[in-house]
């Protein structure tokens, strides 16, 4: 498998996963949206597992392969969130944001090398960074979600603030089980579980930020929507500068041991 | 303000007073010294976090102030302020802490480029803790089931955090370099400072796997890989083989994994090669899809022996081998200690040793050298504190664990 095959299965995961958005926005498509969002990430996750296999590597190491991950994540998200809570509009707004990545891998790949440093061949590689995308999937979907309620505020009300926190609780469960996770892969390949590299500081940084949301919404839950809404922006933000943005920061050119794509 | 009860303007003066106060405490002292994190004086520093709670629970508990200091009202100024602190540190370049910073005023007064040694950090993170602390009492002595989640997460962190911050002062990172065949047990600080320890390793053998050689196309006037912005590499898995490189056909017809270079005039011609100082060298010929341009010729990556060889394309490009990646390296070592107990063993990248308390680490070689390096240096850690972090770890885990099963249900659409 090499990415030349990438976009056949995109297309063919995208066509699954729109065809079960359908569905899930009619009354009693429950089953077929299941089944056929489940078909879209099983085509998907085939071009992962074929990856992986002629790599010789979990595909996790460049941004195009973390991207990867991302786009087969947000719909598995998108899946679990209208299993549980029923959201009928979520499964097309979580198959748009996967679109999304995908096309950026399609017409901007980036490297995508096959080789690994020796400190990333661990056991920790694959849980620590899928966690953290599976994270970064349920935050994405609640930042765009509390930008379109800033620009509709008339659409704020208690159900949609709701569905915010049980975006942000499931990915803060994530993201401290990746960082968590980390922490643990750090000790046995660094040395040291916690040594504020750049990526470990914007983590950190993170991970306050949405500390930060769940206290307020513990504080008021039934007021100050806005600033909540705010609060989820401001967090997605030094997400970004953690998952990305480390690599274009002066303060940390060079010295970050996370600097691998 | 400080009219009861203490809301967040309260929490949110304290804690700029805790920061300027660090700023002074900064500005006259410098930045916190790390005696106070060894031990016995860490015990006695680590009380007082512990004391300050626990007295304000035991004997303010009636009081406006103790009904602030353990809610949301202060919890979250303090995260804030610890978050803009953070927020500071990740976009200041950070100086590691065994160095002494007196240049500059600014450096004097705020301290941020050793952020987690300064005044202002500190004291809000004491904060942080006291109030973490007391949330805990409180929450404990009316303990429900359906506090689990809140006791792991909190508990999980305070320990974690506790154990880190006071156990940083006793935690010992060493770097020793050992020469192949022979046996050493002194090795230096962070500092430069030179150690005798309890053990000795003898390195009896280093190992390096690499990587095949990678090829690229370089710009004979900016150095920098071809296609600009989304540069390609070709993996020489095998030879013969074929590939496509920023418009250029390439076609390697022969691989040499151990090479010796010869120079005859002007030609240069590599051999296979099996004594120290072998390089990487792949014989490669080129032809351009647009013009058809053709050229051929040794390109190495060269080492400490043999210099490197590129191959000139045209007069805008050519055709490199950059240096060859290692795909793991590992020692060879047998630990001897103290009490003539002996631990043999394999040091690798994530596969580190454990010895007499410390942990032994595989960090580096003696890159010049590459693959024929017969310096191997590891990084020691000794850190007895290591078990309640992760005690605090794992309670953070089953805490997240919780959260992601218990998450709020869906209230009405």
């Amino acid at each position: 498998m090499t990415w030349d095959w990438f976009k056949f299965f995109a297309v063919a995961a995208a066509l699954f996963w729109f065809l079960g958005a359908w569905f899930a926005l009619r009354e009693k498509g429950v089953k077929k949206a299941v089944i056929l969002t489940v078909t879209g990430l099983l085509v998907f996750f085939s071009f992962i597992v074929g990856m992986w296999i002629s790599l010789e590597r979990p595909p996790l190491r460049t941004m195009g392969e973390t991207r990867l991950w991302y786009s087969f994540f947000l719909p598995l998200a998108g899946l679990i969130t209208y299993v549980r809570w029923r959201y009928r509009w979520i499964l097309s707004f979580s198959s748009i944001l996967a679109l999304v990545f995908i096309c950026i891998n399609i017409f901007k790949p980036e490297i995508h090398n096959k080789t690994l440093m020796p400190a990333l061949q661990s056991p920790w590689f694959a849980p620590h960074v899928i966690v953290y995308m599976f994270s970064y999937a349920m935050m994405g979907a609640a930042a765009v979600f509390a930008l379109y309620l800033l620009a509709r505020p008339d659409k704020i009300n208690r159900g949609v603030m709701s569905l915010c926190d049980n975006l942000i609780y499931v990915g803060l469960a994530f993201l401290t089980v990746g960082m968590l996770f980390g922490a643990l892969w750090a000790k046995e390949a660094w040395g040291h579980y916690w040594s504020w590299d750049p990526k470990e500081t914007w983590a950190a940084a993170t991970w306050l930020g949405y500390l930060v949301f769940v206290h307020f919404r513990d504080n008021f839950p039934n007021s100050r929507y806005k600033t909540a809404l705010v609060i989820i922006l401001v967090s997605f933000v030094l997400l970004q500068v953690c998952w990305y943005g480390v690599n274009y920061l002066p303060s940390a050119k060079g010295i970050s041991v996370h600097a691998y794509s | 303000m400080w009219k009861k009860p203490y809301g967040y303007a309260e929490g949110f003066a304290v804690c700029a007073g805790l920061f300027l106060t660090g700023l002074l405490l900064q500005f006259i002292n410098g930045k916190t010294g790390s005696a106070f994190l060894t031990f016995p004086y860490n015990l006695i520093s680590g009380g007082i976090i512990a004391a300050v709670p626990l007295a304000v629970f035991l004997f303010f508990r009636k009081s406006a102030f103790y009904a602030w200091l353990s809610s949301v009202k202060s919890a979250i100024p303090a995260i804030i302020s610890l978050l803009v602190l953070v927020v500071i540190m990740g976009l200041t370049r950070q100086a590691p802490s065994s160095e002494t910073l007196d240049s500059g005023v600014l450096e004097r007064i705020f301290g941020f480029s050793q952020m987690t040694s300064s005044w202002a950090f500190s004291l809000l993170m004491v904060f942080f803790m006291i109030i973490l602390l007391l949330v805990i009492l409180k929450r404990i002595t009316a303990f429900r089931w359906r506090d689990t989640g809140f006791m792991l997460n909190h508990s999980g962190l305070f320990i974690a955090l506790f154990s880190a911050i006071f156990g940083s002062g006793d935690l010992q990172r060493l770097s020793m370099t050992v020469q192949k065949g022979q046996m050493q047990w002194q090795a230096q600080t962070e500092k430069g400072e030179t150690v005798e320890l309890p053990l000795a390793i003898e390195l009896k053998q280093f190992t390096i796997y690499e990587y095949p050689p990678k090829l690229m196309i370089l710009d004979n006037l900016t150095g920098k890989a071809l296609p600009e912005n989304n540069p390609e590499n070709l993996l020489v898995e095998r030879s013969p083989m074929t590939g496509e490189l920023a418009g250029w056909n390439i076609r390697v017809s022969k691989y040499l994994q151990y090479a010796g270079q010869m120079v005859t005039g002007d030609t240069v011609r590599y051999f296979e090669y099996h004594s120290e100082g072998a390089v990487d060298a792949v014989y490669a010929s080129a032809e351009n899809r647009k013009t058809g341009a053709k050229a051929e010729g040794w390109v190495s990556c060269g080492n400490f022996m043999f210099p490197f060889a590129a191959l000139q394309l045209n007069d805008k490009a050519s055709l490199i081998m950059p240096p060859v990646e290692p795909r793991r390296y590992s020692s060879d070592v047998t630990v001897y200690q103290k009490d003539d107990k002996t631990v043999e063993g394999v040091v690798e990248v994530n596969r580190p040793l454990a010895a007499g308390g410390w942990k032994i680490y595989q960090s580096s070689y003696d890159q010049t050298m590459g693959r024929w390096s017969e310096i191997s240096i590891f990084q020691l850690v000794r850190d007895p504190w290591l078990p309640y972090v992760y005690a605090g770890i794992f309670m953070m885990l089953a805490g997240a664990l919780w959260l992601f099963i218990f998450a709020p249900k869906k209230l009405e659409e």
